[in-house]
């Protein structure tokens, strides 16, 4: 594989662990006596530290995917395993971020970090240190007192990545993160989940329907397709972090993405034909 | 709209019906028996306190409510939660539950009569009944209604189990308890007047009742105002309670 993963990229923490492993996964809903099939023969390796962005239209069976990884869904054919060891439930050492934060409204945003951390055997002034230095992480801070519905959208978001983040998973899933803020706050988010990235080293998977975010923020980008989910495609992308949006690479493999999911050729765009293989 | 006027518009409605109210006794529209005048009210209302009638009967209704209300509520929160938790209790008392909680609690009173008499124990039943229900449905609805998504957040934590009801449950479902509960108070009030009316050798309703025997309408009249304003006041205290408990929304 001539893929380098970006945490051998000087500046980036070298990470150990944190390396997802997915094999032959197969998962279908029964749905009124009809089975449907969600996801088949799913395989992917993710190396420890490594970004992996999965794109892939409504219906793709992406979501269910990051599910299972979480342990939120047991039932599937399969092995998904973590650092070699297969998961069973779920687990502090796997974080998973919502599309919407799911902070609960009574509790204050140090309260909703705390509450991830109930579970940990740890003193009282660790899990203190610990909430306090994700709030920074996230560029929260002043914000600990407050309650969710004080806070905008993006901040909201900001404190849901730090809930995921506090107990230091090996891996970070995200479902599509920032899918339900508005276009500014998204483009601000891509750039401060690049840094926490950088300066924190978890492993992440990260769901999105938007390709430019799936290629700014991946060392790689997995294009999936539905009926039955699967991939289709895999796109490296060997850029150094933290990236510039306006490289052309970036909107060349854009291109390419776009094609293929919308499945539409271009004939004018020379690249899709190229890689469609329809240049005749 | 300013304070000032707010104030006028509340305060003078009650005061406008007073106003009527003395117009009508003083033109004499209907006969004194029939109708009495509110002076003669506020007079009766000084022959009762200063005897001490009212203080007896109102604290005799006042305990009533207090144990039926407490045992109808706490059962009904219990009965609620086991049958939003537990497939076999909804399964084996949902329906009767469901049917049993459209009879109107005043329908009891007769079987309850031939089954307990008309002693202590009935009131407190009746009351327990009229509190049982609207507790045992927000507290079955609310817990049904928590998202999964709670449940989510909280088993990708591994939270312990005490940690999810006290942290998660129970401030999830406290406002719609909370407002069974008050609804719960408040019928139980209204019950326990009217049974009083029927059987009882005390109470606010036994007083009215008493009143009506002897032709004493101003005294009846005062067990009706002193009615709606417990009634009002125990609303009000709850809604402070109410308040004050989810008082995290308004933060």
């Amino acid at each position: 594989m001539d893929y380098v993963p970006h945490s051998q990229i000087p500046g980036h923490k070298i990470k150990q662990t944190g390396a997802v492993s997915l094999k032959g996964i197969k998962k279908q809903f029964n749905f009124k006596d009809r089975e449907l099939k969600v996801l088949s023969e799913f395989s992917l390796d993710v190396q420890p530290g490594e970004f992996v962005s999965i794109v892939g239209p409504s219906g793709c069976g992406k979501s269910t995917l990051l599910r299972l990884i979480a342990g939120l869904d047991d039932t599937y054919d399969g092995t998904i395993a973590l650092d070699g060891q297969r998961v069973a439930g779920t687990s502090l050492e796997r974080g998973l971020v919502f599309q919407d934060h799911r902070l609960f409204p009574w509790m204050t945003l140090e309260d909703n970090i705390a509450l991830a951390l109930t579970n940990r055997q740890i003193s009282k002034d660790a899990k203190a240190k610990l909430v306090a230095d994700h709030i920074a992480l996230v560029g929260l801070k002043g914000f600990e007192k407050a309650f969710p519905h004080q806070l905008s959208g993006g901040m909201a978001q900001r404190a849901a990545i730090a809930r995921s983040l506090v107990n230091e998973p090996k891996v970070l899933l995200l479902d599509e993160p920032f899918g339900a803020l508005d276009a500014l706050t998204r483009v601000h988010l891509q750039g401060e989940l690049q840094r926490i990235w950088l300066a924190q080293g978890s492993t992440m998977i990260m769901i999105t329907h938007d390709v430019e975010e799936a290629l700014y923020l991946g060392d790689r980008v997995v294009v999936m397709q539905a009926n039955p989910g699967r991939i289709t495609h895999t796109v490296d992308v060997n850029l150094p972090h933290p990236r510039d949006r306006a490289s052309p690479v970036l909107h060349k493999l854009k291109d390419e993405i776009l094609a293929e999911l919308t499945n539409v050729p271009e004939p004018s765009n020379p690249i899709v034909r190229l890689i469609k293989g329809d240049d005749q | 709209m300013k304070p000032d006027l707010k104030l006028i518009l509340s305060v003078g409605s009650p005061l406008l019906l007073l106003i009527v109210w003395q117009a009508v006794t003083a033109f004499k529209l209907f006969p004194p028996e029939v109708l009495v005048s509110p002076t003669a009210v506020i007079a009766a209302f000084g022959e009762v306190i200063t005897t001490g009638e009212l203080q007896r009967h109102l604290s005799e209704s006042l305990t009533r409510l207090a144990g039926g209300f407490t045992t109808g509520a706490s059962l009904g929160l219990l009965f609620g939660l086991a049958l939003a938790l537990s497939k076999t209790v909804e399964r084996v008392f949902g329906p009767t539950f469901q049917a049993l909680r459209q009879v109107p609690v005043l329908a009891f009173i007769p079987m309850l009569i031939l089954l307990l008499g008309i002693d202590e124990v009935f009131k407190i039943v009746i009351i327990a009944k009229a509190a049982f229900f609207p507790v045992a449905l927000a507290a079955y609805d609310s817990v049904k209604g928590v998202p999964k998504s709670y449940f989510e957040v909280s088993s990708l934590y591994r939270a312990p189990w005490w940690v999810l009801i006290s942290k998660i449950l129970i401030p999830a479902t406290i406002p719609n308890i909370l407002a069974g509960v008050r609804l719960s108070l408040t019928r139980s009030w209204l019950v326990l007047v009217a049974a009083e009316l029927i059987v009882a050798d005390s109470g606010l309703g036994q007083m009215m009742e008493m009143g009506r025997q002897m032709f004493r309408l101003d005294i009846v009249m005062v067990g009706v105002i002193v009615a709606g304003v417990i009634g009002f006041a125990l609303d009000r205290l709850f809604q402070l309670l109410q308040a004050h408990a989810l008082r995290w929304k308004t933060a």
